[in-house]
């Protein structure tokens, strides 16, 4: 396992507040990690950070083996080196059916000329049915995504993350306002992707962050409180003060 | 590939084979190749409203797929007018010149044919003298490479720097009204080399073909007029097809989500705000030499206002409902403002179209936004449905 991802000393303030604070933090490929942390801990403007959002005041963010650096980058220039991003609230594109949302996501040149001439190949229809099968929308690949429920939402989101062939998946509370059953679903995509590539997952639900079984970092005022297993962290006395006490 | 697309897209056949249909139809009542019956300047209406439909159409890609709402398209409409009228206007004047030099006892130098043409050009803004971007007007290829070149270059500068700033919604709404009044006003100046607030007139006059008369010309220009919208049509449903189309809608519906799939979106909304601007200079080019006339008041930024009107009205996001829109309201408009609608006696007061009908138009404008998001091209939806 080799480091994908290096986080050094990164510093964000929005009006003088440090929502960002000191914060470094490494991730390994393929490796799956959560990230916990109360609300206000910086977890999502840690991801805007990784993701070309945010840019920090202070700080270094280097990427993959020739060690680039990610804070020159734009948005599309970093999903384009293999960052992946689900958001919170499902975000697929409901005008679209799931196909074509899949399609869109699908690995391929991304400028405005070689979509326009983009033909559709076999290559890639195989791969479409290969994610669609993978999150479970294979019957659902002619509907409106917009007509899905909620959860098969989420996975054609992370279905969609699947399909860029990503390197790093940063996925923001994937099991909000999901059944048990869904959960269940969701854990097993969430632990196959890591198989292959880093998934970092933000999650406030202790049971789901149980049932990854993967190292845990502790956010709190936009820095690393604790690192290690679920267990270590939440025999640590800083931890349970600031989060599990309450 | 392009028979195949037509194929999978049986909207765009039904679309041109009504228009190939309408096109006969007009071409048969025509006096110069048909039985009459539509005067000459019917057809130059009818043809007009074919160049209206042609850049509502390409309002709807910016706006109703891609979702800029761009108040500046009919800059680009007047600026191909404009350059299209350049060349009219000079190798008209130049006949005419040449004409009344020859009838002198000595031959005319070349430059005082020159200098007459710019002393008939100009003279009405006291000038002579051809300003520099005048420079190919006696060239109708180079000028009729300025109807792409002007709005394209215009649109690609424009765009780049508005898009790469990241100013989005209502705020790029208003710098588009912004550049267009700033255009027009410029265009007002004597010194714009334009001829300010007169315009350039006569464009209906179409060098060398005067023999021809306005009867046949005008049906030329109507064929013209068709051809363009039947291929811009087949353009904008080839580029909103397929993954561009796919893309494109995608930045309407959520723009940064497709910035996190990895897709530049700043390029995709330059590139369709240049190509709508581009086209939207054809048909402006199509259009002020059946209008007759172009002055800096066609490109006032209440004009590309009425544009959005029209597609909203028509349908947002399907094309067929921006022409629709375009031709529904545009020939309405003529009709009330032409005085063609009877006033309304109310005893107290009489309603005359003439003053009201913007009231008329306000109103359904408000009402199709309200109560019809889909405009009158949602009825189609009712008709054909294909997926449910």
């Amino acid at each position: 396992m080799s480091t994908l991802l290096e986080v050094s000393g990164v510093t964000v303030s929005f009006d003088g507040f440090r929502a960002i604070n000191n914060l470094s933090f490494q991730i390994g490929e393929p490796e799956l990690r959560a990230v916990i942390g109360p609300n206000g801990a910086g977890k999502t403007t840690f991801m805007d950070i990784i993701t070309g959002k945010t840019k920090p005041d202070e700080g270094r963010v280097i990427w993959g083996e020739k060690s680039v650096s990610l804070l020159d980058m734009s948005e599309s220039a970093i999903a384009r080196a293999g960052v992946g991003r689900k958001f919170q609230k499902p975000t697929v594109f409901e005008d679209q059916t799931v196909r074509e949302n899949l399609a869109m996501a699908l690995k391929n040149p991304r400028g405005p000329f070689d979509v326009l001439w983009y033909k559709k190949t076999s290559q890639g229809a195989e791969k479409i049915e290969e994610i669609a099968e993978e999150i479970g929308l294979t019957d659902e690949l002619k509907r409106r995504a917009g007509d899905l429920s909620h959860g098969q939402k989420q996975w054609l989101e992370i279905g969609m993350l699947l399909a860029q062939d990503p390197r790093l998946l940063l996925i923001d509370e994937p099991a909000a306002g999901m059944t048990p059953a869904e959960r269940e679903h969701t854990t097993d995509l969430i632990k196959r992707a890591a198989e292959t590539c880093a998934v970092v997952v933000i999650e406030h639900d202790m049971e789901f962050v149980r049932r990854l079984n993967c190292k845990v970092t502790v956010l709190h005022e936009g820095a690393v409180l604790a690192e290690g297993s679920l267990d270590h962290v939440t025999q640590n006395q800083d931890v349970i003060d600031v989060y599990l006490g309450r | 590939m392009e028979r195949s697309f037509i194929m999978r897209n049986p909207s765009v056949l039904w679309f041109l084979l009504a228009l190939a249909v309408f096109t006969l139809g007009v071409t048969i009542l025509s006096e110069a190749f048909g039985i009459g019956g539509l005067s000459t300047s019917f057809i130059k209406t009818l043809g007009k409203t074919l160049c209206l439909c042609l850049i509502a159409v390409a309002m709807d890609v910016v706006w109703g797929y891609c979702g800029i709402l761009s108040l500046g398209h009919f800059a680009f409409f007047g600026l191909g007018g404009y350059a299209i009228g350049m060349w009219l206007m000079y190798a008209r004047t130049e006949e005419i010149v040449v004409n009344s030099l020859n009838e002198a006892a000595i031959p005319p130098t070349q430059q005082e044919i020159i200098d007459g043409i710019g002393t008939q050009i100009f003279g009405v803004v006291g000038s002579s003298e051809f300003p520099l971007i005048w420079a190919f007007s006696h060239s109708l290829g180079l000028q009729l490479l300025m109807v792409v070149l002007v709005p394209g270059l215009l649109a690609l500068v424009f765009g780049w720097l508005a898009f790469r700033s990241r100013v989005t919604g209502v705020y790029l709404s208003i710098l588009t009204q912004a550049m267009t009044l700033a255009l027009a006003l410029y265009l007002f100046q004597n010194d714009s080399g334009l001829r300010g607030n007169n315009g350039l007139s006569g464009l209906q006059n179409i060098p060398g073909l005067d023999h021809l008369g306005q009867a046949t010309i005008s049906m030329w220009f109507f064929w013209a007029s068709a051809i363009a919208l039947g291929a811009g049509y087949v353009l904008f449903a080839w580029v909103t097809s397929g993954k561009m189309g796919s893309v494109i809608r995608g930045i309407r519906d959520d723009e940064s989500r497709v910035r996190f799939l990895g897709y530049h979106v700043e390029s995709y909304k330059l590139f369709v705000f240049t190509l709508t601007a581009v086209v939207a200079g054809i048909a402006g080019a199509l259009y002020y030499p059946q209008a007759g006339i172009i002055n800096p008041a066609e490109i006032a930024p209440i004009a590309s206002i009425y544009l959005a009107v029209w597609v909203a009205i028509g349908g947002r996001g399907r094309l067929y409902g921006a022409v629709i829109g375009a031709a529904f309201v545009s020939l309405l408009s003529s009709w009330f403002t032409g005085g063609g609608a009877p006033s309304i006696p109310l005893g107290f007061y009489t309603i005359q179209w003439t003053d009201w009908w913007l009231v008329l138009l306000g109103v359904s404008f408000v009402a199709v936004t309200l109560f019809f998001p889909k405009g009158i091209g949602g009825l189609f939806d009712y008709l054909v449905r294909k997926d449910p």
